[in-house]
């Protein structure tokens, strides 16, 4: 049925050589997993596009709306916390499928004469994804969303001379707000989609006219060529469903939480940016007083020319990694200094200090007796009997503490602190909570 | 073929054109169902209709149609807004109260309650209604609407509603 309906469009249309030209493409070499990491992206960035589409059929970019939509979303749509967790890791993975598709283009020298181009436009396309990963994350309007986002356009805001008026051109005004909101979504939704789309296009356009690169190795490139299809097809679908259920899993165990509503006045908020991001958060941290500033826009500025100029500073026409050693050790270099940046700055952020759930159990019976109607607890509560903020710092002792909750007289003669009917798990766990009530 | 130009053929060729086919029908199923789902499923989701207290019912008089003013809150999808609504309720002598939709059954105007002729009258077309919501005149095509009401610990309770206008039987909207 559907190949009879194929022919009818064809005699028509005379599809075939359409065909021909789209599927018969030669691969130097033969189809190989090599090949896969291009196709792996494209397909995570139709995902992207898909799953983004979705969203937009409830998301309101306003202030004052924009939070409820994506709460909505999250918690009442069917199906939407999984749509959205399907955008969020999505947007993870294309980060991965492009810095692995990268790495083989560097690694087997791809982007060498004739593939020049094709190259260049791989970078602009790394910078569009870049941009969408940073207005996408102001979308939700949470707070980690406004916070990141006020700190990654401050950066913008150390270029010299320009810096100013590109911080106020891209939030729209003096601060983040109605007017940030409304054009990061436009940015993200219709000005970077084009472009990107227009990228892709031409990415495919110049690997079609100056065709794929094949493998370095001179035998193995002269053994002869195989057909785009069916057996590099074949592969590349077959990654696109590993890929897309890793996705998937991700996106159906690792909810994506929403933080709570942006709060312009609550300062104490420290925002984390995505991962991708992260080895340059932890760098920053390194560049010492007035490098700080020079470093958030120049560091940023070599790379991507850096990236842009490859082919040209690479000269050596030779595709072997045999003879291109200085090559790849400064792209091992690289490699190294960004996982090593990145490792150290997870490790940071998950050091710090996770409650153990018997302290939260802990917190939850000062409350349920009421404590704080006689101890205040970091400025909240009541100073009739003694301030506990930092009481930890006085008295470290667990017994005396333990002691004291099941007898306050015993261990304190002519305290007025009643007893309370605690058993010896609460007993525990209000001592392991007072005892991480002290400074530092 | 070119020269040096190689493809699979036979079962070969067969088995990966199958399996790709097969693949890509997995993941737009996969994907298919829960966009598909998460868009249709708001659409298919009754309002839920809540119990608003309108006050006390022994304050209400027996015989005597009230007006009551009362907010409730609506939930339209993610926004929630608090709209004000006014009904008539009418206390029995058995003690029971009918609630009435402020909404004349006709085209939708709102009547009101003439004191002197003891009946509702709907300014826009004439309709006339006695104090059980019988029509007496006018074009009205069916008694005044009921809501849905319920004495619980003294208080009045009623569930909103809305009916299509100009029929003869009531047709929730």
């Amino acid at each position: 049925m559907a190949s009879r309906l194929y022919q009818w469009i064809d005699r028509r249309l005379k599809l075939k050589p359409l065909e021909q030209t789209l599927l018969d493409e030669p691969i130097p070499g033969g189809a190989s997993w090599n090949y896969v990491f291009g196709s792996a992206t494209l397909f995570l960035f139709v995902l992207q596009a898909l799953t983004g589409m979705f969203l937009m059929v409830y998301y309101v970019p306003a202030t004052d709306h924009a939070y409820d939509t994506v709460h909505y979303i999250q918690h009442e749509v069917w199906g939407g916390w999984f749509v959205r967790g399907l955008h969020h890791w999505g947007a993870s993975a294309v980060m991965v499928a492009i810095g692995l598709h990268m790495l083989q283009v560097f690694f087997d020298g791809a982007y060498k004469r004739p593939r020049e181009l094709m190259w260049i436009v791989g970078v602009i396309l790394l910078a569009i994804m870049l941009a969408f990963g940073f207005t996408g994350y102001l979308l939700p309007w949470d707070q980690n969303a406004y916070w990141a986002t006020q700190v990654g356009i401050n950066m913008v805001g150390n270029v010299p001379l320009v810096g100013d008026f590109l911080v106020k051109a891209l939030r729209g005004g003096e601060t983040l707000g109605a007017l940030t909101i409304s054009r990061f979504f436009a940015i993200h939704v219709a000005f970077l989609p084009v472009l990107i789309a227009v990228g892709i296009m031409l990415h495919l356009f110049i690997l079609r006219r100056v065709g794929p690169a094949g493998p370095h190795d001179e035998t193995r490139a002269k053994a002869g060529s195989e057909t785009f299809y069916p057996r590099q097809v074949f592969m590349d679908a077959l990654v696109m469903l590993g890929v897309f259920g890793v996705v998937a899993m991700l996106a159906i165990s690792m909810e994506f939480p929403l933080a709570d509503r942006a709060d312009p006045s609550d300062h104490s908020f420290v925002p984390v940016p995505e991962w991708y991001f992260l080895f340059f958060y932890q760098l920053l941290k390194y560049a010492p007083g007035a490098w700080g500033p020079l470093a958030t826009w120049l560091l940023p500025a070599i790379f991507f020319t850096g990236l842009l100029l490859l082919p040209f500073l690479d000269r050596n026409p030779d595709r072997n990694p045999s003879s291109r050693r200085v090559v790849l050790g400064a792209g091992l270099g690289f490699l190294i200094v960004v996982f090593s940046l990145l490792s150290i700055s997870l490790r940071d952020l998950y050091a710090v200090p996770k409650r153990d759930p018997s302290v939260i159990r802990g917190m939850a019976l000062v409350e349920q007796f009421h404590c704080k109607t006689c101890h205040r607890i970091h400025g909240e509560g009541v100073n009739v009997g003694p301030d506990l903020s930092f009481v930890a710092d006085r008295r470290p002792d667990r017994e005396w503490h333990l002691q004291h909750f099941k007898n306050p007289q015993s261990v304190s003669p002519g305290s007025f602190m009643p007893k309370f009917p605690l058993n010896e798990k609460q007993l525990n766990d209000l001592t392991n909570y007072i005892l991480t009530l002290k400074s530092g | 073929m070119e020269d040096g130009l190689s493809t699979p053929v036979g079962t070969r060729r067969s088995f990966f054109v199958k399996t790709t086919v097969f693949i890509s029908s997995l993941i737009g199923i996969s994907l298919a169902v829960p966009l598909i789902g998460y868009v249709i499923a708001p659409a298919l989701q009754r309002r839920n209709k809540e119990w608003v207290s309108l006050g006390k019912a022994d304050a209400l008089p027996i015989g005597e149609p009230k007006a009551m003013d009362y907010t409730m809150t609506e939930k339209d999808g993610w926004q929630e807004s608090h709209a004000t609504k006014g009904v008539w309720a009418v206390k029995q002598p058995n003690g029971e109260v009918t609630v009435f939709s402020p909404i004349c059954p006709h085209l939708g105007c709102g009547y009101r309650w003439d004191q002197q002729d003891r009946l509702f009258k709907c300014p826009c077309h004439g309709s006339v209604y006695d104090i059980q919501g019988t029509v007496k005149a006018g074009p009205a095509p069916r008694p005044l609407d009921t809501l849905p009401s319920k004495i619980e610990n003294g208080d009045l309770l009623v569930q909103y509603e809305e009916f299509k206008s100009g029929l003869p039987q009531k047709v929730e909207l």
